[in-house]
């Protein structure tokens, strides 16, 4: 269990964090988002040591982190950071070394890593004639090198195609399987919500939703309301009491050139728009909307 | 394996496998060798070939022989020609370096040089002497006998003439050596600095590595490239030497010099490597690097001009100051004790200030480099990095 307990971190009168809180289980995937500047990269530098907090405290199975702790986490930083004229698998070996494995593991470990990131044709290429791409799997082959009892992951997924995605989050999802807590950030919503267990939402330092994507989904779930009329005249959603989020003409239904509305809204009363639905055309659908993650995260840092 | 190990170990395949160490290793090497085998071209001893014709010819050539073999660096042949017209004939065709006719005449194609005019003039008068002498009625074996003059024993305070030249040459090769790695090897610790800072490297490493384990694998990895360096460099130096014949030359105490030198880069090294370092993890790009190293480099430079100095005046006031004073001191001692004699004392003195001098180098340095280093983006002030600012 990876626990972050009451961070706080001030940069003269900016307040960077201001009591972060997040814990992680084993096995368990946690997807860290807020809009850049929130305070993500800031809670994960303190999370492995790099960065010093003013409060608070992280612990790791109950007890604070030291650097021995630290070492044995996995760790992906916000900028990569790697040596551009060492070569692919000497450079993933090197940080395995010095993370504490032993040479014939760190070579066995290594291959296997860059064989699985599809790195095996570079593995004797210097890093800085690699695409941005596969500098990136070769970042994460250095953070998973050393068999990490933890993941921090910093934008783990940004600039990588589809099939990297997946191969990645292949490699996250063995490593969770065999009991790894894995905490990553990102901005692309849809990959937090499909992967994790657990989600995280900061805003200018807070904490302002955890849990998981069910949780949140329950915490925000009846406060959208999709309905879809057909038949209407135009204007009728101007009588709904509430704030329209989005309204569009969805095209004709069975009957040729009918009008069919799809609005999706955020009510003062369910009951009156249910009336004034009912009024306006045929009502095809009427039902409380499940948010998606970016719905949530969009309504609750707004 | 021990983190600073490791991180030695990375700095010295990664470094020492470019083209640029290798490179400038066999460049360095062959300069000091040719440097090295100069004094045997330069006091190989002086040949020369003298053609005799004409009255007392025996004589001067027996005159001459004997010269030869008085003198162990001298190499005097002596080829009698029948008249004169045959002995300027061996001059012009360079069969002969001069030609001495009836002990009256000198010929030679241009102006004799000073030590071939010396030993003519020599041996001519010794033989002018002896034929006069004897033409005043004195026995020939007496007069021989008389001639038997025992050559002046030299004694120099500052070893002999040709000894005080080999030693400056030995000095200035080492001055400059000793900067050119010096400046080298510590720019390459500062450029690493910045190349994981930069890069955010550090990041990662100081989750697995404590900082100063970090600092110390550079530094000690660079430290045995620049050491290996300057082993290879004065082994082909020595190596030359020996080779060209030239160790018979070299003045006493030249290999305690060598070895007193290896002593001194390896305090001096400690001293600026840390300073580098320090420095040099103000700063995120390696664009503002020379900026800020600027006032090391004048440093470093300052010594290597006192280094200079010292070699031309070993025993000026400045010089025996600086050679106690760190960091001067890792200059100039060596400097001063290729070209003289220093007092064990001194030389313990000035060791001893330097070795402290290093390691309060590398206690600041650490501070800095560790309160510095993670802060990437703006320069960071050494009063931030030092920890007084709030």
């Amino acid at each position: 269990m990876l626990e972050v307990d009451r961070l706080e971190k001030r940069y003269g009168d900016t307040v960077a964090l201001d009591g972060v809180s997040l814990s992680v289980g084993p096995g368990e995937m946690f997807g860290f988002v807020g809009a850049n500047g929130a305070g993500k990269t800031t809670t994960m530098r303190i999370v492995m040591g790099v960065l010093a907090a003013d409060g608070g405290e992280v612990r790791w199975k109950g007890e604070p982190a030291g650097f021995e702790t630290r070492r044995r986490f996995g760790y992906m930083p916000e900028e990569r950071g790697l040596y551009a004229k060492m070569r692919v698998r000497e450079q993933v070996e090197y940080f395995g070394r010095i993370a504490g494995v032993d040479a014939a593991t760190a070579r066995r470990s290594a291959d296997t890593l860059i064989e699985r990131l599809g790195l095996g044709p570079r593995r004797d290429d210097h890093v800085d004639g690699l695409s941005l791409g596969n500098q990136q799997r070769v970042q994460l082959a250095v953070a998973l090198i050393h068999q990490p009892e933890a993941l921090v992951l910093d934008e783990p997924f940004s600039g990588l195609d589809p099939i990297a995605v997946d191969a990645l989050a292949d490699v996250l999802a063995e490593r969770r399987a065999a009991g790894v807590p894995v905490v990553f950030s990102s901005h692309q919503l849809d990959l937090v919500e499909r992967l994790c267990d657990s989600v995280g939402i900061i805003k200018a330092g807070r904490m302002v939703a955890t849990g998981t994507v069910a949780e949140l989904r329950a915490r925000e779930s009846r406060k959208l309301l999709r309905i879809v009329v057909a038949g209407a005249e135009p204007g009728w959603t101007d009588r709904l009491s509430g704030t329209i989020l989005t309204k569009a003409e969805a095209p004709a239904g069975d009957r040729a050139g009918e009008r069919v509305d799809d609005v999706v809204l955020a009510p003062a009363d369910d009951q009156q728009a249910l009336h004034v639905a009912v009024e306006a055309g045929r009502v095809q659908h009427f039902a409380w909307q499940e948010p998606s993650l970016a719905e949530i995260f969009r309504e609750v840092v707004a | 394996m021990n983190a600073v190990l490791l991180v030695a170990r990375r700095e010295i395949s990664v470094r020492g496998r470019t083209k640029g160490y290798r490179y400038g290793l066999l460049v360095t090497a062959v300069l000091v060798a040719l440097l090295a085998s100069l004094p045997a071209l330069m006091g190989s001893g002086s040949e020369h070939t003298i053609g005799v014709a004409g009255a007392q010819a025996d004589r001067l050539r027996a005159a001459l022989t004997a010269q030869d073999t008085a003198d162990a660096d001298l190499t005097i042949q002596v080829k009698p020609y029948a008249d004169e017209a045959a002995a300027r004939a061996a001059v012009a065709s360079d069969e002969v370096d001069a030609a001495v006719v009836d002990n009256a005449t000198v010929v030679s194609k241009s102006v004799v040089g000073t030590g071939l005019s010396a030993i003519l003039d020599t041996v001519h008068r010794a033989v002018a002497v002896e034929e006069n002498l004897r033409a005043a009625g004195l026995d020939p074996a007496r007069v021989g006998q008389a001639q038997q003059v025992r050559p002046l024993t030299e004694v120099t305070l500052h070893g002999s003439g040709e000894d005080a030249t080999i030693r400056r040459v030995i000095a200035i090769t080492i001055v400059v050596i000793l900067f050119m790695l010096l400046i080298q090897i510590c720019t390459w610790v500062a450029m690493g600095v910045v190349e994981e800072k930069g890069s955010r490297i550090v990041e990662i490493l100081l989750t697995a590595v404590r900082p100063w384990q970090l600092l110390a694998g550079k530094t000690l990895g660079l430290g045995v490239l620049g050491l290996s360096q300057l082993l290879v460099i004065a082994g082909a130096g020595l190596a030359a030497a020996q080779l060209t014949g030239a160790v018979p030359r070299l003045p006493d105490g030249t290999y305690g010099v060598v070895a007193g030198a290896v002593g001194w880069f390896l305090l001096g090294y400690a001293f600026y490597a840390a300073m580098f370092a320090a420095i040099a993890s103000l700063v995120s790009r390696q664009e503002e690097l020379s900026g800020v190293l600027t006032p090391a480099t004048m440093l470093l430079m300052a010594s290597y001009l006192v280094g200079f100095v010292a070699a031309q005046e070993p025993d000026g006031t400045l010089t025996h100051v600086l050679s106690i004073v760190p960091p001067f001191s890792a200059m100039v001692m060596p400097v001063r004790s290729a070209v003289t004699e220093v007092p064990l004392w001194e030389s313990a003195l000035a060791a001893g200030a330097m070795l402290a001098a290093a390691a309060v180098v590398l206690f600041i340095g650490g501070r800095v480099y560790r309160r510095a280093v993670m802060r990437t983006g703006a320069k960071v002030r050494l009063r931030e990095a030092f920890g007084m600012a709030s």
